[in-house]
């Protein structure tokens, strides 16, 4: 167990490791002068230009930029963004707990959603509530989340005027988590159904039904214990869709998280800005997955043991 | 979406999948519901891009072709916009912009997955293992990230969103290409063309290529609707089409302020994207389903 932590962490640590020299070649493949790009429309002087280049370092050979921005990495120090002048964490960090909330409450809602309709469906297998519920599935994985997003704003907001548009108390969350949420259980619905299904033919369950257990025992002790192990498997990489997704979500709530700010950076070419989100963003998926993956050892002994 | 399915697991699904012959191949698809709507959907969208000129009642970039913000009526059956533009005839060219989108991004990703999974699934040894930790690596970073990446590194703009796309996708296109190759290299038939003394070049080129195949046009087809997705998402942020163009996505984020005085303009284009990604991944499915039997209850 202990072994298998450590290799998870390691893998997490190459993960950040790959992102900060991607960050630190991203800028140098941009076409043309990035300080011109991000400076421009500043109405700077070719020494003001000059003196940013330095002072960013991109005066020097990239292996020691990459050095520079190691040494800056470790004392928490991710630079300067362009637009508003703040160091880029400080920015990050006051607008991650909003990202935050919103992927974990949609990962709760995709997850109660998403796993009781898999399971109701592979438990009904060919009847109209498994078409139903995989018809819906399909439907839900082929929207467009920001489009669900405008469907229940322009219905729960607009229409019934039961929510907020926008705002920042947990009403206003309920919205996106939900648009989230919902987009993303029609994806562990089907993974569900198709575990569940795999479940339900195997030996050992015939046998607990033979020996004549009760039926509630089989499907929840039985059945769904082992049917959720490869389900949970994929969470660590549901929760890094959803972080992914939040970028959009965000957007179309006016929710302030970073994904929000990662397109504002985007738009704006604030580079040290968008340098800065990628390698939180990689940071953080890598850090859950890593979390995840020792949840899913607890519930799997084959992991556990081995 | 395909992407949060297990690659491993759909690779091995297709990779048991032998090529069945042609015609079997055709009344298997459209013998299931999912394969037969699925390619009714696509050939509609085909049809709607092709002929954008000719059904189109409007010119889609026309302002003021009717009155602005007018409500879906005989005249103009899916409304006008702010600026008095028809939203049917901006939807139908739309078709041609959402097709070039799915064609050029999964191209890309297709192209280049293939070759690195192919080159890491068949070199093995050093250079497999970090080939496929680097993919493994960016595939963690996600889609959009990527996407947002090579957006900063290009700027915005239709194009630019289509590469971006493309290249985010590399990772995914390799890791199924990896996973197919190695369960084809276990197979007797690529023993025997090794024992026999076939070279690098006709191993992987007769031998590995043909047999990845079939699930590549499994992926390509599913992720076609993944790339529509992300492009019109990316198209809604302002990051991909720009105005006057008339992208689904893009006509979306222009009715955000409008959408309680003038609900059609986000419900149809919405409409439009959901069908269309639901085309493509019911054809996706039909097409596996076609190929393997065994899976048709899963």
């Amino acid at each position: 167990m202990g072994k298998f932590i450590l290799q998870r962490l390691f893998a997490a640590l190459v993960t950040i490791w790959i992102a900060t020299i991607a960050v630190t070649i991203l800028i140098h493949l941009v076409p043309g002068d990035p300080v011109r790009i991000m400076y421009g429309s500043f109405q700077t002087t070719p020494e003001e230009l000059e003196a940013i280049r330095v002072r960013l370092g991109l005066d020097q050979p990239i292996w020691t930029q990459y050095l520079m921005y190691l040494e800056r990495l470790v004392q928490g120090d991710l630079g300067r963004s362009i637009v508003g002048d703040q160091p880029v964490l400080d920015v990050l960090l006051t607008r991650f707990p909003a990202t935050l909330a919103l992927t974990v409450s949609s990962l709760a809602i995709a997850i109660v959603v998403g796993m009781s309709l898999g399971f109701l469906a592979a438990y009904k297998r060919g009847t109209w509530v498994d078409v139903g519920a995989m018809v819906l599935a399909i439907v839900g994985v082929s929207m467009p989340h920001f489009w669900l997003g405008l469907l229940l704003l322009f219905l729960f907001a607009l229409q019934l005027q039961w929510l907020p548009v926008a705002g920042g108390d947990w009403r206003s969350l309920l919205l996106p988590a939900l648009t989230l949420g919902l987009a993303n259980a029609a994806v562990l619905a089907r993974l569900t159904r198709s575990a569940m299904i795999d479940i339900f033919d195997q030996d050992f369950i015939r046998t607990a039904r033979a020996k004549g257990l009760p039926r509630s025992i089989v499907l929840y002790r039985h059945a769904l214990r082992s049917g959720l192990v490869p389900v949970v498997s994929m969470l660590g990489l549901q929760f890094a869709y959803l972080m992914g997704g939040a970028i959009v979500i965000e957007n179309v709530f006016a929710w302030n998280g970073v994904g929000r700010l990662a397109i504002e950076a985007v738009l704006s070419r604030d580079y040290p800005l968008i340098q800065g989100f990628i390698l939180f963003f990689a940071t953080v998926v890598a850090l859950a997955s890593v979390v995840i993956d020792i949840a899913y050892a607890f519930l799997d002994p084959r992991i556990r043991y081995s | 979406m395909i992407h949060s399915s297990s690659t491993a697991e759909l690779a091995d699904d297709l990779a048991t999948a032998s090529a069945p012959r042609k015609r079997s191949f055709w009344r298997a698809l459209l013998a299931g519901p999912s394969g037969l709507i699925g390619l009714v959907i696509v050939a509609v969208l085909i049809f709607a891009a092709l002929t954008a000129p000719v059904i189109a009642p409007y010119d889609p970039l026309r302002m003021a072709a009717g009155p602005r913000l007018d409500a879906p009526s005989t005249n103009y059956l899916m409304g006008t916009d702010d600026f008095g533009r028809d939203v049917l005839s901006r939807i139908i060219y739309g078709a041609r912009l959402t097709l070039q989108i799915g064609v050029i991004a999964v191209g890309i990703s297709l192209s280049c997955g293939l070759l690195l999974g192919l080159v890491a699934g068949y070199s093995s040894g050093w250079t497999e293992r970090v080939l496929m930790r680097l993919v493994d690596v960016l595939f963690s970073f996600t889609e959009i990230v990527i996407a947002l990446a090579c957006l900063a590194i290009f700027g915005v703009g239709l194009t630019n969103a289509m590469i971006a796309i493309g290249i985010a996708s590399i990772p995914f296109y390799a890791r199924v290409t990896h996973s197919v190759v190695l369960v084809e290299k276990g197979k007797p038939y690529f023993e025997a063309a090794v024992a026999a003394g076939a070279g690098h070049l006709r191993l992987i080129f007769l031998h590995l290529l043909p047999n990845v195949v079939p699930t590549l046009i499994v992926i390509g087809t599913l992720g076609v609707s993944t790339a529509i997705l992300a492009a019109a998402g990316l198209s809604f942020l302002g990051l991909g089409a720009q105005p006057p163009q008339p992208e689904w996505g893009f006509m979306l984020s222009s009715s955000r302020d409008l959408i309680s005085r003038a609900p059609w303009m986000m419900i149809f284009p919405g409409l439009a994207i959901a069908t269309t990604v639901l085309g493509f991944n019911l054809l996706g499915d039909g097409i596996r389903e076609a190929l393997d039997p065994r899976q048709t209850d899963r």
